[in-house]
């Protein structure tokens, strides 16, 4: 059994002048979990959140952090919010510092930490995020998707256990919301507990473990995503739309198009379900090969000669070192998210494909292949690129 | 904006990486040079040294430094006129009264005294520009650090360089939702419209105050700040500019002792 991380036991909270903003609300958080709180503007969502690391206190009910009730002293207060990282939504509000450097610094710094100690925290979170070089650069200088990362490197300087983000993705452009949230999947990988407030159900809906739909200050519904948005009544009272690909399976469905089974949370997961309901059963399929390539033990002419002799073939990166990367050697990413599904499904239509990445990340790679030819019989090849 | 652009050219330009005690050693005593001549001659040098200096050394738009200058030199102008048909002394060159409590005049004297104003502003605010084009604010505050200005007058001129930017923003956009609705278009309305602005970004301001309060004790906030980073170690190129900078213009200083215009 997995470890709770935190824990609300009937929780309640009225503002000071009266509204009453969080209505009797139980749930927990399980360690390693991503989980997305999603309800409209006005829910309580932000109230919840600010709970968490004891920025608000519950007027009645129980917090617990770690199996511990949470305690409203000056110490006990400082030690939880090292050990939950909150970012807000406005990036612009939560940077302190002239520099990225002194903001990220700035709780490392607090906490009492040594100057090399500092230095070393803040090179790690800058290198997480993907802003390393960034150090000496004025925030107001930067984009918003770049100072929504300094504000997470902030965060993670302190090395949390649970990172809690409100609204991650406002006032992102598309493509840089899916870094922000392909980030939030790597700190994830690494360990972290993620807890999200957002609005936008397409993006939680392929991301979270668990989704906590709120309205008005009570919970709706508490379940994994498919099932979470998969009542489109309960969804529409909560001011919500149901996903694309949830509703398309769903009308599906209902036309008797495909076999009931497993709802799709991707788009792997529909084209895999509908291959199979249309599968004729004739000469075997022919799959394309996915290439891993962990980009910190290759070598710069070793990559390029590999990509020379595979022209044409689809580009991936995971993770933002391996973005990083293929920016230096100036080469055009095909997929940037999702994109060992992406790979996959390149796969699946006959066509190869290479991901670059680093370290733990190839293992996360041949997890999903495996997975996913248990759950479909797709016997995809996956080849590690050989480092010379 | 000129804050925005000032700051952005300090950062990029080409002397960014000098070290910044040098620079600062380069301008404060530029101005001291010039206020210490006696001589019209020596500040106007020095102007021309530094503007070379910023336009041929950190590569600064012409342009740019252009109106940066003119716009301050400008008001340095108007009152070099003031002193010079105000101030007396020496030959009387021009007079006229047009009232019998009223005269204007300009002798030897004032003209030389105007001059020699003119040309040590001319002087300074090329040096100050130069600190200002040249060394980024985070680099300043590190020196300040150094030395020894207490922390936390510190700490609040960090927190006050990063918000300033920040309510600049808010200032433009606001103005800018009010002349679209035509908030300017005469005086009257001016007026209303400025005091509402002016209203609507004091609350601004104090709402990111208590989110920045709030921002700092989610991050553990115990009084510290951290230190900004790494000096660069003084260069033997750059000493030696600097150095031989200060030596011709005391130079100057001494050699044209008191040379007037007139």
């Amino acid at each position: 059994m997995t470890h709770i991380i935190l824990e609300a036991r009937d929780v309640r909270y009225r503002y000071p002048h009266g509204m009453e903003a969080i209505r009797g609300i139980s749930f927990h958080v399980r360690r390693g979990e991503k989980v997305a709180l999603v309800g409209p503007n006005g829910a309580g969502k932000s109230t919840l959140l600010l709970m968490f690391n004891g920025m608000l206190r519950p007027d009645s009910g129980l917090l617990l952090f770690d199996n511990q009730p949470i305690r409203y002293d000056g110490g006990s207060l400082r030690e939880l919010r090292r050990r939950v990282g909150f970012v807000f939504q406005n990036p612009d509000r939560q940077i302190i510092a002239p520099t990225v450097y002194q903001d990220v610094a700035f709780g490392p710094t607090n906490l009492g930490l040594p100057e090399e100690k500092v230095q070393v925290a803040v090179e790690a979170a800058l290198r997480n995020v993907g802003l390393t070089g960034f150090e000496r650069r004025p925030p107001h200088q930067l984009s918003s998707g770049e100072k929504k990362r300094v504000a997470i490197a902030g965060v993670l300087a302190m090395d949390p256990d649970l990172l809690v983000l409100d609204e991650p993705t406002s006032n992102l452009d598309p493509a840089g919301s899916e870094d922000i949230m392909e980030l939030l999947e790597e700190l994830k990988e690494n360990g972290k507990t993620v807890f999200i407030s957002t609005h936008d159900v397409e993006l939680a809906y392929p991301w979270a473990d668990r989704v906590i739909l709120l309205r008005g200050g009570e919970i709706l519904q508490e379940d994994s995503p498919e099932v979470a948005f998969a009542d489109a009544n309960l969804v529409r009272k909560a001011r919500l739309s149901v996903p694309v690909l949830l509703d398309l399976h769903q009308e599906l469905e209902r036309r008797g198009l495909l076999l009931p089974g497993k709802r799709p949370r991707t788009v792997l997961d529909m084209i895999n379900t509908i291959e199979r309901a249309t599968w004729k059963g004739a000469s075997g399929p022919f799959y394309g090969t996915i290439h891993v390539c962990n980009v910190d033990g290759t070598g710069r002419e070793a990559l390029s000669r590999w990509l020379s002799g595979h022209g044409g073939i689809s580009l991936g990166a995971m993770g933002t070192r391996a973005k990083q990367r293929a920016a230096e050697e100036g080469l055009t990413l095909d997929f940037s998210y999702g994109v060992i599904d992406k790979c996959i499904l390149k796969a699946l239509n006959g066509r190869s494909s290479l991901i670059l990445t680093v370290g733990g990340m190839v293992q996360q790679v041949e997890r999903r292949v495996s997975d996913f030819k248990e759950e479909s019989g797709a016997e995809i090849p996956l080849r590690e690129v050989e480092r010379t | 904006m000129y804050e925005e652009i000032l700051e952005d050219i300090a950062q990029k330009n080409g002397l960014r990486e000098v070290n910044p005690y040098l620079k600062l050693a380069g301008a404060l005593g530029a101005i001291f040079l010039c206020l210490s001549s006696e001589s019209f001659i020596a500040p106007l040098a020095i102007a021309l040294l530094l503007s070379t200096g910023i336009l041929l050394l950190a590569r600064v738009d012409p342009r740019t430094y252009g109106e940066l200058f003119l716009a301050p030199f400008s008001f340095a102008l108007m009152g070099a006129l003031v002193i010079i048909l105000l101030s007396g002394g020496g030959e009387l060159l021009w007079s006229w009264s047009p009232l019998p409590w009223l005269s204007f005049s300009i002798t030897r004297g004032s003209i030389n005294e105007g001059i020699l104003v003119l040309s040590r502003v001319a002087g300074g605010m090329s040096a100050l520009i130069f600190i200002a084009l040249t060394t980024p604010m985070t680099d300043l505050f590190l020196v300040m650090r150094q030395c020894r200005i207490p922390e936390p007058v510190l700490d609040l001129a960090m927190m006050i360089y990063r918000t300033i930017f920040m309510i600049m923003d808010q200032f433009v956009q606001a103005y800018q939702a009010q002349r679209m609705r035509l908030g300017y278009t005469s005086f009257r309305e001016s007026v209303r419209s400025l005091s509402m602005l002016c209203g609507a970004v004091f609350i601004g301001s104090w709402d990111a105050g208590e989110d920045l309060i709030r921002a700092m004790d989610a991050r553990c906030y115990a009084g510290k700040f951290a230190v900004a980073g790494e000096i660069r170690p003084v260069g033997m190129k750059s000493l030696l500019t600097v150095a031989s900078f200060l030596l011709v213009s005391s130079a100057i200083v001494l050699s044209t002792g008191n040379i007037t215009i007139i």
